[in-house]
């Protein structure tokens, strides 16, 4: 058991240290204009469909989403024309390193959580996902620490207590 | 106000409120003194807990994790060189060379009564200034309000981030998702995509959540996770401050305080912007410039002092205008709002009783955090070494009980998560998530007054300039802009001389 472990950490650490030399140079005002741009058009598009209004209104529910809308629009416009200036001038510009073993990390961090919610959604039983939370988390962290374990999982139980028996939520 | 001090003292007096003070004062000084957890994220997690109670108690305790919140993140920042809050960075720069002169109690000791004092003189302030604000705020009509938030919102997305344009997008967003649920006006749904759980809106603490809290768990994949090594018996030792020093930090908090008031009210500013420009007036006043960086006492008094004086100032517009001064009290108007407490003139006078004892109470909290830094700070100290492994599954869990706990359905979970994608995607994208925060807060009463008022003019734009109060908010607010602007560019022509 023990080789197996060792065997797997030395494959995931191989595999980190690949990961992590690969990285990507963003420029996050442009790639934030884009983004909001978008999002600002496809809001916008939603708004006859998902906006009722009614007859004769002088200021109806879809004002004020159309406002924001043309408020995204315009301010990602004015963001990306800046941007795209000092490409041109050939000035610096804003940018982020998106580096692929973060990105994972995150991704596996993600899945613990929506595992966590699937196993709570389908047997209705928090304390089971809860349970899942504290042994996922202490692996993903490789933790070797049984006391870390058994001090984790006693937090699950106890958080569970707390709100189904002091704050009366039934889960 | 004086005839509500009596029945306010009456409900103020209670051992409820008093046990959940201390307890919001416990927990906002561990969570505080953490680095890598929050002020705001204590208060999101634990904000479900006050759905049970009534207002004063509900207040009391997310009060005392608030103003706790500005000592606590002194503890590590001295200790360890780590600050435990934003608005601790500046404590460290003579906190933690102080103790590294063996003086580490007289340190804590000198950011205990700094911020003691800025938190007492921080609560005066509120229950002289609050009622008068509001009775202004009663003479404000639809469009004076619709600007009110529009001045919050801009401070705000031009303070949050590196752009105003991206804080205004942010703000945007935040306002948009507010729109989510039952038209305010006519009750007719929008963006709910057929499903009946969005007929009623997202909920201001699930939102929160994701945004605030999930993401810091996202954020974990970034670095690695270490035990913080905090020598509790550097605590112990005998120093203490000597009177001269005494002496040395009675001008820098009286001063750091009223700036940290003045800073307070406006809001967006927050607790950090009190704290630099307090340390640069008491540096600028000072006799001792020289010790100021290698451990004055009169630097941590003026930063102490500063971020605690915030702490009260902030709820001036929260309670009388409905503006949040910063993220966390704008969490608080959920509370208070659950309570049937709408901000503005009858608050103080309907609910006077009830308002003057949140804001009396808001003295005891800061005797309370006093106290407990007297006695507790050496626990702080040890609570705050668990190991990270611990606190992130245990935090994910309070997470995920908190957000099915407010509607009881797992539905909320699933936006939870939603809002924590979110969130990670605008952090890549260097896009701040305060102003969506304020747009969610500030969502419905923008759009219902910006409607209200047009619906007075017939859709005409003109009411927008109607009144001398409306004019004075659209001078105000473009004054803010400029200067947020000539502050940004300063700022890039530096960094491009760096």
């Amino acid at each position: 058991m023990k080789d197996f472990i060792k065997n797997m950490e030395e494959k995931l650490d191989s595999m980190g240290a690949k990961l992590a030399k690969k990285e990507i140079k963003i420029p996050t005002d442009l790639a934030a204009a884009i983004v909001f741009f978008i999002l600002g058009i496809v809001l916008m598009l939603l708004v006859p469909s998902q906006v009722t209004v009614g007859k004769d209104e002088v200021v109806s529910g879809a004002a004020f989403p159309t406002y924001l809308c043309y408020i995204m629009i315009g301010g990602s416009v004015l963001v990306a024309a800046q941007n795209i200036l000092k490409m041109v001038r050939k000035e610096p510009v804003e940018t982020k390193t998106i580096n692929a073993l973060v990105e994972i990390k995150a991704l596996i961090i993600f899945g613990i959580l929506v595992v966590f919610w699937l196993i709570c959604n389908l047997t209705e039983l928090f304390v089971l996902g809860a349970l899942w939370c504290a042994v996922a988390f202490l692996l993903f962290f490789r933790c070797k620490k049984k006391s870390y374990y058994i001090i984790t999982v006693a937090f699950a139980v106890g958080i569970w207590a707390a709100f189904r028996f002091i704050l009366n939520v039934n889960f | 106000m004086l005839e509500y001090i009596g029945p306010a003292l009456q409900q103020l007096f209670t051992i409820e409120n008093f046990l959940w003070m201390n307890v919001g004062v416990f927990i906002g000084s561990i969570f505080a003194a953490i680095p890598g957890l929050s002020v705001i994220l204590c208060i999101i997690l634990f904000l479900p807990f006050t759905y049970k109670m009534t207002a004063i108690p509900g207040m009391m305790f997310l009060l005392g994790i608030y103003c706790a919140g500005g000592y606590g993140g002194s503890v590590s920042a001295i200790l360890i060189n780590t600050p435990g809050t934003p608005h601790a960075a500046t404590t460290m720069l003579d906190g933690h060379p102080l103790s590294q002169k063996g003086r580490t109690k007289t340190a804590l000791r000198a950011a205990l009564y700094a911020s003691t004092f800025g938190g007492i003189f921080s609560a005066l302030a509120l229950l002289f200034l609050a009622p008068q604000v509001a009775k202004i705020a009663a003479q404000l009509g639809t469009a004076e309000y619709f600007l009110v938030c529009l001045f919050g919102l801009t401070i705000i997305a031009g303070i949050s981030g590196k752009s105003l344009i991206k804080g205004i997008i942010s703000a945007a967003l935040g306002l948009l998702i507010s729109c989510v649920g039952a038209d305010p006006l006519t009750g007719y749904d929008r963006f709910t995509f057929g499903n009946v759980r969005l007929y009623m809106g997202l909920d201001l603490a699930i939102c929160l959540i994701g945004l605030f809290a999930l993401v810091e768990i996202l954020g974990k994949a970034e670095g690695k996770v270490g035990p913080l090594k905090l020598d509790t018996s550097k605590i112990k030792t005998e120093d203490k401050i000597t009177k001269e020093e005494g002496k040395r930090m009675i001008l820098p908090a009286i001063v750091s305080s009223i700036i940290g008031v003045i800073i307070g009210i406006i809001p967006g500013t927050g607790a950090s912007m009190a704290s630099w420009f307090s340390y640069d007036r008491a540096k600028a006043m000072s006799k001792h410039k020289e010790e100021f960086g290698h451990g004055s006492i009169e630097g941590i008094a003026a930063a102490e002092s500063a971020n605690n004086a915030v702490t009260g100032a902030t709820l001036i517009p929260l309670l009388t205008l409905g503006i949040p001064g910063d993220g966390c009290v704008a969490i608080m108007l959920s509370a208070l709002m659950i309570n049937g407490l709408n901000p503005g003139l009858s608050l103080f006078t309907t609910q006077g009783d009830i308002m003057y004892a949140i804001m009396i109470g808001l003295i005891f909290v800061n005797l309370f955090m006093f106290l407990q830094g007297r006695y507790l700070t050496d626990l702080f100290a040890k609570i705050v070494s668990v190991p990270q492994e611990i606190l992130t599954p245990i935090i994910v869990m309070f997470c995920f009980a908190g957000a099915f706990s407010v509607n009881k359905s797992y539905f909320d979970v699933v936006v939870i998560l939603v809002f924590a994608a979110i969130a990670w995607i605008m952090k890549k994208l260097d896009m701040p998530t305060v102003p969506i925060l304020l747009g969610l807060v500030l969502g419905n009463m923008t759009e219902t007054n910006f409607r209200r008022a047009l619906l007075l003019t017939d859709g005409s734009f003109s009411i927008f300039v109607s009144s001398w109060y409306c004019i004075a908010f659209l001078v105000l607010i473009i004054g803010a802009v400029s200067m947020i602007v000539i502050n940004k560019m300063k700022e890039g022509k530096k960094g491009e001389a760096n």
